[in-house]
């Protein structure tokens, strides 16, 4: 019975050390467990799939912090991937003060795999601050909130950027972001005026974004790294991408540390309960 | 284990150990990281700010295409400069009112449509769709009784009882069931977030992940 | 009067944009079209409260030596050195500074953020461990749906059984989905009725201390 109590104290260290030694171990053993992409993956894929190459551009919007990096990160790449596979154009944006280097470090790291050209292939209107009241303006005239790229270059100088005024002429809005600002797309670019909007978000906030999903207000929803790893995979699959899967890889990791987790969850109310049943006794 | 010779690697190495070290307990090394961190992305926020909205919205538009209307927000923004003076500190009020004023009138509209009468919309739908059938139809219904039931445990302004607490009683199932489903993703979300700079240490720094 | 004008202001813009939403006329679209981009411009100087109050917090640090007040300068320089390489490095000839502004970003604020975030994976775990105890029928039900869930998104759990994605998915969608859409109701009505009250002046709040 003493060993069952003991159960719910472990010490804080060791659970420290586990779970340390979980992320690390299937990350340098290189499981590659496989992946079985979602229906929204599906979805939000299969919209940019069907976008004609060489059309109006979609519009991502890559807003969140480096603090959710490594789930949001490898899912703007993947899509980068899968835009410039297919020439499908690209405009990229942020409503993060701190995102505007990770927009740019995603660029420079995608851009070259695919020789894709600046200016007629993609182009990255920075950051501007106001959320909403961006959203808005887009809606009116992508000018309005963003006069010039992110170097000061006007828009009017990309030929890409002729036809585009507003969501009329942008297929897709792809909200990628750490934050509740994928409402605001839904609420001002879905709903005032009529854009198709998909997202991708950190595994925190996706339950919160299946009532919008259910009612089509979301064309597709990426959950956090596995998302992106489903992303990356179905890239793969398609002969879009050839390069490392880090979300891919992450996975694995994820795999065995919620094992443990649930392991030490059980462990821990084994333990309860015992002890619970040892009170009651006495 | 090969050690990367790229000095900005052994800097991002480095302050990434200094942060982990709170695990331990708090340290000078976490204690230096956090402050400089706040600096840095302080900093950073500035300049982003400046470059990115200053410049195009204001000035350019003012000094190189001479639209002198630009002006008028611009001084009504740079009002917020008053949160520092003791005697005029009340004017940050007014551009405060202004983004309070627009934002709040541009937003409730479009918040009834989305949040609101969309998802009725959606609820009722799917749960009279007769032509649906099958399990869609039991699902649709379910979702159905299960926002009644969710609405009805926040609702305060009659007591719960009889009908009413049977129907809440329902409403904490769900809403159990719902922050389960965010427990689980969370767990998925934080342990992302620690990956990620496991990757990097075992992939940038020490090149033992290919 | 401090208090009357920014009440006027918030009464007679709220109703004016509320009202512009349904009638949109071609002044009453200009007038929104020129306000979104007043109201962009506004809003890239609120950052000044922000900054202003973090200067002055590590300035009083260091002249009254406050615990810890010699950490205060790396705050103040890391805050001096990027603001400065950032604006110098779009300046012609000076794209250099620019590039440092890039890395310093990429290797000593992304890390740091980064890292601050990772090490909640670990309190997490030993949070579940010690707190998320099966005390009640409710409880119980939380840990169930939160185990499909952890199982339903990993790899492993399609492995175990090829059944567990499909329950998560229902999971998800349906109970979830209906209980997160009632809190929605509430936050839309929230959202609502906080603004109403800020345009018809019974939400103050915002006043603060300003207008006394």
């Amino acid at each position: 019975m003493k060993i069952l109590e003991k159960m719910s104290s472990i010490d804080r260290r060791v659970i420290f050390l586990l779970v340390a030694l979980a992320v690390i171990i299937p990350l340098v053993a290189n499981i590659g467990l496989p992946s079985r992409p979602g229906k929204y993956t599906i979805e939000m894929y299969g919209f940019i799939d069907r976008l004609p190459a060489k059309s109006q551009p979609l519009l991502i919007d890559a807003t969140y912090s480096p603090s959710m990096m490594p789930e949001l990160q490898p899912m703007l790449k993947a899509i980068l991937r899968h835009c410039f596979a297919r020439k499908v154009r690209v405009m990229l944006m942020t409503l993060d003060p701190n995102g505007p280097a990770l927009c740019e470090a995603a660029l420079r790291e995608v851009a070259p795999e695919y020789n894709a050209v600046y200016g007629e292939d993609y182009v990255f209107l920075g950051f501007k601050p106001g959320s909403s009241a961006v959203i808005m303006a887009i809606g009116e005239n992508v000018r309005q909130a963003f006069p010039a790229d992110n170097y000061g270059k006007p828009l009017s100088e990309f030929p890409m950027m002729a036809d585009v005024r507003n969501y009329a002429d942008i297929p897709l809005v792809v909200s990628i972001a750490g934050s509740a600002i994928t409402q605001g797309w839904v609420i001002y670019a879905g709903t005032r005026y009529h854009a198709s909007v998909g997202a991708g978000c950190t595994a925190v906030s996706t339950a919160d974004y299946y009532p919008f999903l259910q009612s089509g207000q979301l064309v597709g929803l990426l959950n956090g790294m596995k998302g992106a790893s489903e992303y990356e995979w179905l890239n793969q699959r398609n002969g879009y991408s050839t390069a490392r899967r880090e979300a891919g890889k992450g996975m694995d990791a994820v795999s065995i540390v919620h094992l443990l987790l649930m392991l030490f969850i059980v462990l821990g109310n084994i333990g309860y309960l015992a002890g619970r049943r040892a009170a009651q006794k006495q | 284990m090969i050690f990367s010779t790229n000095p900005w690697v052994w800097v991002a190495a480095i302050l990434t150990l200094c942060i982990f070290s709170f695990l331990y307990r708090e340290n000078p090394f976490y204690r230096f990281a956090e402050h400089l961190f706040v600096g840095v992305s302080a900093g950073y926020g500035v300049a982003v700010y400046f470059n990115n909205a200053i410049m195009p919205n204001l000035y350019v538009p003012v000094f190189v295409h001479h639209d002198y209307l630009f002006i008028i927000p611009g001084l009504i923004g740079m009002m917020f400069f008053f949160r520092f003076s003791s005697k005029l500190g009340f004017l940050i009020l007014i551009p405060l009112a202004m983004l309070l004023g627009m934002s709040s009138g541009m937003g409730i509209a479009p918040t009834i449509q989305a949040d609101i009468i969309r998802q009725m919309q959606s609820t009722i739908g799917d749960a009279t769709s007769a032509g649906q059938g099958g399990w869609a139809l039991v699902w649709g219904i379910v979702t159905f009784i299960g926002v009644i039931a969710t609405l009805s445990y926040f609702f305060f302004s009659r007591e719960q009882k009889g009908a009413l607490k049977v129907s809440a009683n329902i409403g904490i199932w769900f809403i159990m069931i719902g922050f389960g489903a965010s427990f689980g993703n969370t767990v998925m979300a934080r342990i992302s977030l620690l990956i990620g700079r496991v990757q990097f240490l075992l992939t940038d720094w020490i090149h033992i992940i290919k | 009067m401090r208090r009357q004008i920014p009440l006027m202001l918030v009464l007679v813009l709220g109703i004016f944009f509320f009202i512009q939403f349904f009638v949109p006329s071609r002044l009453s679209t200009n007038i929104y079209q020129v306000s979104l981009q007043w109201l962009i411009l506004i809003s890239a100087f609120a950052i000044v409260l922000a900054i202003g109050s973090l200067v002055n917090h590590h300035l009083l640090k260091i002249k009254r030596r406050r615990e810890h007040w010699p950490y205060s300068y790396a705050t103040l320089a890391g805050l001096v050195v990027m603001s400065l390489l950032g604006i110098l490095g779009r300046f012609p000839g000076l794209g250099l500074l620019d590039e440092i502004y890039y890395r310093l970003y990429l290797f000593v604020q992304a890390p740091m953020d980064a890292a601050m975030f990772a090490i909640l994976a670990f309190y997490m775990a030993s949070a579940s461990y010690r707190a998320f105890r099966a005390r009640s029928k409710e409880a119980l039900l939380l840990l169930v749906s939160g185990f499909f869930i952890m199982l339903g998104v990993i790899p492993l759990g399609a492995l175990i059984w090829d059944r567990i994605p499909d329950i998560a998915e229902w999971i998800m969608m349906v109970p979830n989905m209906a209980a997160k859409r009632g809190i929605l109701f509430g936050v839309g009505l929230g959202i609502t009725a906080t603004s109403l009250k800020i345009i018809l002046g019974i939400e103050r709040s915002w006043l603060g201390g300003g207008g006394k």
